[in-house]
């Protein structure tokens, strides 16, 4: 029998699979012809999973070189009458805020949605931000899942509520979806496709002031029916309980936990509860009757007051006397759990939790001081790790003759080498967004007096980082600017770009290189290195650092991960180094101290080198002073 | 009918926590059990603490474990058990792997690793039932030190507590590697399965 996967056609059946890639099967059910996205955690999985079976349903499947352009890839194949989708992690949205503002105006003509991957707790992302306002803001009606089987039902509704109401419509996803597992039942797949065609009509295409005016009424007109519609939507549910006293309003994921706490609390027959799977436009109507049932509303939402606001509002204009609890009770911060939902319902009910989280919580820092610190480092062999090491060597050699007190200031970026902003590396001292580290440089050079060494991956140079490099040109910018070049999108899973020489779908294409970008962009100097050649980077950084005006390195190593990869598939051996204990001075540590390598231990007073995962990058050996560290 | 079973697997990134889970997710749903789950990877996988959910049932709402409530408790790594050490109760049980990981922070002196002993100890305030085993070294014996995983699973139905059957559970691991390595993954499960029954004996 042939294994069941995302691609299978055979409804009914039941599958275990990773939230990203249940909402990937519901475009698939709903016979998505494009799909355009920017990797970013935690949406990734979903165009991969896509990629992966574009050629098998005759679809079109990108890797965007960032979420504006994505996203414009996905509203023209909708314009075409084609269906679409991009997809985006929260921050990404940002990106593609531009476009998205007028989307709604525009409407859709083929079923075109948004996936927001939200990040509560910022797992891995800069912020926590809540994008339902950003729906809120550009009349984006929200499908919001609390489910993994509900996210792949809602994906696959929301392409015929797109053309229906001929609007896009946005999946609103968090990590506990898309990073979540669970069983789902399979629908049927849309044999469905459709020839793109573009027909010229400015008056729904071209946003001139005329346009705006005359679609604005048009698409406040498609939201109301929309709004109206919610209200017998199936994602959004309400069900009484008798004499319920306390009405629970709960969006999403929350809804999930919501009814594991009333089960914990044994109350499940005495609250009522409105599962919320439209938090934009609420389903009003539903909204009323619970507030007209019950005396207090408790409303359980991730991250911001969004429906709770949305709900006071409704209290208020319909003067229902009702008690809305929602943010003092349920944490703004963070992820929520069955247990903080559990807490804020045996606050209203005085009911009694049958977990006493009180001695756990005891228990877990009583146990702390116990653990070693485990945070995650840069691979064994990353060459971001010898890159770290030279800009630091070379940016002090410079710092010195601008004074005795001076540092040298390393504006960061978005990437795996986010996480040499740990010891040993320390040399991340700003993260904001993609494409930052260049921008904020360009802002420091005009104000401080020091060294400004800047550093992005290449996938991030080509999403973000070109705009402020031209920046740093057309404005003196006195700043070096390194990418961090290893041939992959490393942090999300290998993505390829525009560097690559491949496409989402592994075909072949250009291989864009970011130094002819760099010399076309007018930078002076441009010098690559490779970073496992320590001395030479170091002395070629140096110049860049010292060069009057922009300079450009590209540290130039392939990821160690893809690169074990392929000399696994060659046969080749990996040749470990050790440390020769009579030529190692027990007192130097300089090896662990400068490099943080996870294959460098200490066992007591020796250091060691663990050959499991010694990768032979050699750069511990060039930094040995005592040259006591040698290959097998 | 099964209410709720909730298994966490605790570990450090690369030693195969998920596809642990995946294994198990696979065979529950193969059995008809409903399955949700979730896993903490922190900031990536790289060398950091690992933990994943899988829970099964039909009273099973939330992808993750809610604190008190793990039935099971796999320690990929001794003081990642430790650090889940809420999630335990009375009767929960604790299958550690005794091969320590240490990491980066304690070579650089910025933190320490406690001895098995006062992991040990320290876990028996949690939870009256706590199985050992050396799965790297039954890893190794059967055939590859990357089969840590595998041997752990195995132990895992060493209980006998798990609603899924054996013979999915191996059928799942039969279908899920190349077939050089399956039978590498198969003596590597059934070594962790007798190594726990030894035990519990």
């Amino acid at each position: 029998m042939k294994e069941l996967t995302v691609s299978s056609d055979a409804p009914g059946e039941r599958l275990f699979v990773l939230g990203n890639e249940a909402i990937a099967r519901g475009a698939i059910e709903a016979g998505v012809q494009v799909a355009a996205a920017y990797p970013g955690t935690p949406s990734s999985e979903i165009l991969e999973t896509l990629a992966g079976v574009a050629k098998e349903f005759d679809m079109y499947v990108e890797w965007s070189v960032n979420e504006k352009v994505a996203f414009e890839v996905a509203l023209a194949a909708s314009i075409c009458g084609v269906r679409a989708m991009a997809s985006m992690k929260h921050v990404g949205v940002n990106v593609a805020h531009d476009p998205l503002m007028t989307a709604s105006y525009i409407g859709a003509k083929g079923g075109l949605v948004l996936v927001s991957a939200d990040d509560p707790w910022a797992w891995s992302s800069q912020n926590e931000q809540d994008n339902r306002y950003i729906a809120l803001q550009g009349y984006i009606p929200v499908l919001e899942p609390s489910s993994v089987q509900e996210a792949k039902d809602m994906m696959a509704d929301a392409f015929k509520l797109s053309e229906e109401f001929r609007h896009l419509f946005m999946l609103r996803s968090v990590t506990r979806i898309g990073h979540a597992r669970g069983d789902i039942v399979l629908g049927e797949i849309s044999p469905e496709r459709r020839k793109g065609q573009f027909t010229k009509d400015r008056s729904w295409l071209v946003y001139t002031p005329r346009e705006a005016r005359k679609n604005k009424p048009l698409m406040l007109e498609r939201f109301e029916a929309i709004k109206k519609a919610a209200n017998t939507l199936v994602y959004n549910q309400l069900k009484f309980a008798d004499g319920a006293k306390l009405g629970i309003i709960a969006c999403g994921l929350s809804y999930s936990y919501t009814l594991e706490a009333v089960k914990w609390l044994g109350i499940e027959d005495k609250v009522s509860i409105l599962k919320i799977g439209t938090p934009h436009p609420l389903p009003e109507e539903l909204v009323i009757r619970l507030l007209n049932s019950v005396g207090e509303i408790l409303v359980v939402e991730e991250l911001d007051p969004f429906v709770e606001l949305q709900v006071k509002a409704i209290a208020g204009e319909h003067n229902i006397p009702v008690k809305i609890h929602g943010k003092n009770l349920v944490p703004r911060i963070g992820e929520l759990s069955t247990r903080k939902v559990t807490e804020a319902i045996a606050k209203l009910t005085g009911s009694k939790s049958p977990v006493d989280f009180a001695k756990l919580d005891k228990l877990e820092q009583e146990t702390a001081p116990l653990l070693p610190w485990r945070p995650p480092a840069l691979c064994p062999g990353c060459p971001h790790r010898a890159s770290h090491y030279a800009i630091r060597i070379a940016s002090r050699r410079v710092a010195r003759d601008y004074g005795k007190e001076v540092e040298p200031i390393y504006p960061g970026d978005i990437g795996c080498y986010t996480l040499a902003y740990n010891p040993p590396q320390e040399a991340v001292d700003t993260c904001i967004c993609m494409g930052g580290s260049f921008g904020i440089a360009n802002g420091l050079a005009h104000v401080v007096d020091a060294p400004i060494v800047a550093h992005l991956g290449d996938s991030t140079f080509f999403h973000a980082g070109i705009p402020p490099l031209i920046n740093a040109v057309y404005n003196k910018a006195n700043i070096t600017m390194v990418i961090l070049d290893n041939s992959a999108t490393a942090m999300t899973g290998f993505q390829p770009h525009p560097g690559t020489g491949y496409t989402a779908t592994g075909d072949e294409t250009v291989q864009l290189k970011p130094e002819d970008i760099a010399r076309a962009c007018g930078v002076k100097f441009v010098e690559v290195v490779d970073p496992f050649d320590l001395k030479k980077a170091t002395e070629t950084i140096e110049k860049a650092i010292r060069f009057p005006g922009p300079a450009v390195i590209v540290s130039r190593r392939l990821c160690t991960i893809i690169e074990q990869r392929e000399k696994r598939k060659r046969k080749e051996e990996v040749i470990p180094y050790r440390v020769d204990q009579d030529k190692c001075s027990p007192k130097c540590n300089a090896c662990v101290s400068l490099l943080g390598c996870p294959a460098i231990i200490k066992q007591g007073v020796k250091t060691v080198v663990d050959s499991s995962l010694c990768t032979g990058c050699g750069v511990c050996a060039q930094v040995c002073p005592y040259k006591a560290i040698v290959q097998e | 009918m099964v209410k709720e079973f909730n298994i966490l697997i605790t570990g450090v990134g690369g030693q195969g926590v998920i596809l642990m889970s995946e294994l198990l997710g696979k065979a529950a749903v193969a059995d008809g059990l409903r399955v949700r789950g979730s896993e903490i990877l922190g900031m990536a996988v790289r060398g950091g603490s690992v933990t994943s959910s899988i829970r099964l049932g039909d009273e099973v709402y939330g992808p993750l474990i809610p604190m008190g409530k793990c039935h099971t408790l796999i320690g990929m790594e001794p003081s990642e058990a430790l650090r889940n050490i809420a999630y335990l109760s009375k009767s929960s049980l604790v299958i550690i792997n005794t091969a320590v990981t240490i990491p980066f922070t304690v070579s650089v002196g910025e933190s320490k690793y406690p001895s098995l002993e006062e992991i040990l100890g320290k876990l028996s305030q949690a939870s009256d039932r706590t199985i050992q085993l050396d799965a790297a070294q039954l890893a190794e014996q059967a055939g590859n030190l990357l089969t840590t995983n595998i041997v752990m699973l195995g132990a895992l139905f060493g209980t006998e507590l798990l609603p899924i059957k054996m013979a999915t559970i191996k059928e799942t691991i039969q279908a899920h590697f190349p077939a050089k390595v399956a039978p590498v993954n198969t003596k590597a499960f059934d070594l962790g399965y007798e190594a726990c029954q030894q035990v519990l004996k």
